[in-house]
């Protein structure tokens, strides 16, 4: 260390040159960098591939036995196979929220919005990354839970992949989980911290939306199909004409939650104080 | 350079920095004094976009920070030795920061290198100790070879070895004709360091002047006697404009008067002195006359003596140690 007493040399070859303007392009990548340096990403993502497809097994296995002991004829859709993301949104949704609240956690927010001082490109930038790996991580989370329930299914009760259906739920279980991880994400950058945002997202997922579908008034009943993860999931099941909402409708809704929430994130980003 | 303009914040009802100006100039060594709650973190906070001002204005060379295209080419600032995702390594946060800029992998090992962390580099930022936390801070602060620097209390933990670096390093820069803006509590260490100092105290700039200025300005006039017949002296120099304290037996404190007043009143009555000196103010003493009305938080009447002696205290009297 006693290099470093002498009179430093702060200026070398190295020193950057050329353009150096902040891009999204850059932003991006640095929040890739970001993403991929935190341990927890390296944890919270394979949880989320085996949740998945644990409980893709776990439906396809016991289902199976129970229908074949039965004897009822039964036939598997791509629903059953992608059962499992009830289950992986909650990891997507803990890695959504922190990539954001971890920065204003630690302060890392500050050095956040020292290099991006327009604010909202970086908000975006971090977005996107999220959702990215959302969206390819529920792809893997779907392709391995398609190739260990295939076995178990057997020729009997094989998935038929001409089915628009079901090739429509297989697309369909990666976007679901990119929508709900652009939620959490919007409800982190609203909220800023960790404990308050994760009990938020999750209360609204698993508690509020199941309390409004339980209360049998007509308030509360018109309002439940449009909470986020009852919209957002028609598109993962099997079609039902006494749906309120449609496949795509309901998923619409669900990424309309995300952008407001973004927005409302947005501007509050743009005037509160770091 | 950095100009702030009727520069304002309030929280509430509280007014944390009110309507400053102040300009700081290229090639020189900035210190930028004040008590604790004086607004010194809210200024540079505002300086770099992350806290909005309730009105006025301050420019990075010539432009508001939120409107730099290549933020960290223009400014480099280390405002929190903790604005640092604790859970990653100092080499990535290196990266992750750089890569904004679209500045290369081989610069981050070039600033980790000028500022000591390589063996340290590859752990992560949650086990360093504060003087590593600021280290990274200032290679963070380097990444883009700004022209100007703002760098919040950048001795704070850093041991004996650091703080020279950190002093070698600052005027190193402000040499090159960048701006050098920095903070410090350390009294000792803005003397040797910075070439011209900004006090502020309750929100306010109260002094806007070069190190010597303000030394000058504040070593007044006060000398210490020491004579047997220090009571009768004291008698001869009591007068409208001069004080004088009794420090102990055969020793006192003359306000008011030069050396050379008392020492001639003392031939003129034939009073005998063991010693004569003027107490020139240490920048510290200076401080301090300047802030004492300003100072946010009183801490007990033993306050001031306390932050004394964190410096060196060259100046300071045993009347102001027992204090």
């Amino acid at each position: 260390m006693s290099a470093t007493a002498t009179v430093p040399a702060t200026r070398a070859a190295a020193r950057p040159s050329g353009d150096t303007r902040v891009t999204f392009g850059r932003l991006l990548r640095s929040e890739w960098i970001k993403l991929w340096s935190l341990r927890s990403t390296w944890w919270v993502l394979p949880i989320t591939v085996v949740a998945q497809a644990g409980i893709a097994w776990m439906i396809a296995y016991f289902g199976v036995q129970q229908f074949d002991e039965s004897g009822m004829d039964y036939t598997v859709t791509a629903g059953d196979i992608v059962g499992g993301i009830q289950f992986a949104q909650l990891a997507i949704c803990v890695l959504a929220v922190l990539a954001i609240t971890g920065e204003y956690s630690t302060g890392m927010i500050r050095s956040t919005l020292s290099t991006s001082p327009t604010r909202t490109p970086a908000l975006l930038a971090k977005g996107l990354v999220v959702v990215a790996v959302a969206f390819v991580t529920g792809v893997v989370g779907t392709l391995v839970s398609w190739a260990v329930t295939y076995p178990v299914l057997g020729e009997a009760h094989r998935v038929d992949l001409g089915l628009e259906m079901n090739q429509r739920i297989l697309l369909g279980a990666p976007l679901y989980l990119a929508a709900i991880a652009l939620l959490a994400y919007a409800i982190g950058a609203l909220l800023r911290h960790s404990a308050g945002a994760l009990a938020t997202v999750l209360g609204l997922l698993l508690v509020v939306e199941s309390v409004f579908a339980l209360i049998p008034w007509a308030f509360f009943e018109k309002i439940s199909p449009y909470l986020p993860m009852s919209a957002g999931s028609q598109l993962v099941m099997s079609d039902n004409p006494d749906a309120v909402l449609g496949p795509w409708e309901g998923y619409g809704v669900l990424v309309a939650w995300g952008v407001v929430a973004l927005a409302a994130a947005a501007v509050l980003l743009k005037r509160r104080d770091a | 350079m950095i100009e702030a303009r009727g520069l304002t914040k309030r929280y509430g009802q509280k007014t944390a920095v009110a309507g400053i100006d102040f300009t700081v100039q290229p090639g020189k060594v900035t210190g930028f004094l004040g008590p604790n709650g004086a607004g010194k973190s809210t200024t540079m906070r505002m300086i770099m976009g992350l806290d909005r001002p309730t009105s006025g204005t301050v420019t990075v060379n010539g432009r508001p920070y939120a409107q730099l295209k290549s933020p960290l080419t223009e400014v480099g600032a280390l405002l929190d030795a903790k604005a640092v995702h604790s859970g990653r390594s100092a080499t990535n946060h290196l990266r992750a920061v750089a890569a904004t800029h679209g500045i290369g992998r081989k610069r981050v090992d070039e600033v980790i290198e000028m500022t000591g962390l390589q063996a340290v580099a590859g752990k992560r930022v949650g086990g360093f100790s504060l003087g590593m936390g600021q280290r990274l801070g200032i290679a963070a602060a380097l990444l883009g070879d700004p022209r100007t620097l703002i760098l919040d209390e950048p001795v704070n933990g850093l041991d004996p070895e650091g703080v020279l670096w950190v002093r070698n390093l600052v005027k190193h820069l402000s040499s090159e004709g960048r701006t050098v803006f920095l903070s410090s509590h350390l009294m000792s260490e803005m003397a040797l360091t910075a070439d011209h100092i900004l006090v502020i105290g309750r929100g306010r700039i109260i002094a806007d002047a070069p190190v010597a200025d303000i030394v000058a300005g504040a070593s007044g006039t006060r000398v210490r006697v020491r004579s047997p017949q220090a009571g009768r002296l004291a008698e001869l120099l009591q007068g409208p404009d001069t004080t004088v304290t009794s420090v102990e037996a055969g020793l006192i404190e003359v306000t008011g008067a030069t050396a050379e007043a008392v020492g001639e009143l003392a031939a003129r009555d034939g009073v005998v002195l063991h010693e004569l000196t003027p107490v020139a103010a240490s920048l510290e003493a200076a401080y301090m006359s300047l802030t004492a009305d300003d100072v946010e938080y009183h801490s007990a009447p033993t306050g001031a003596g306390t932050t004394v002696q964190q410096g060196t205290a060259p100046a300071s009297t045993p009347q102001e140690a027992r204090r």
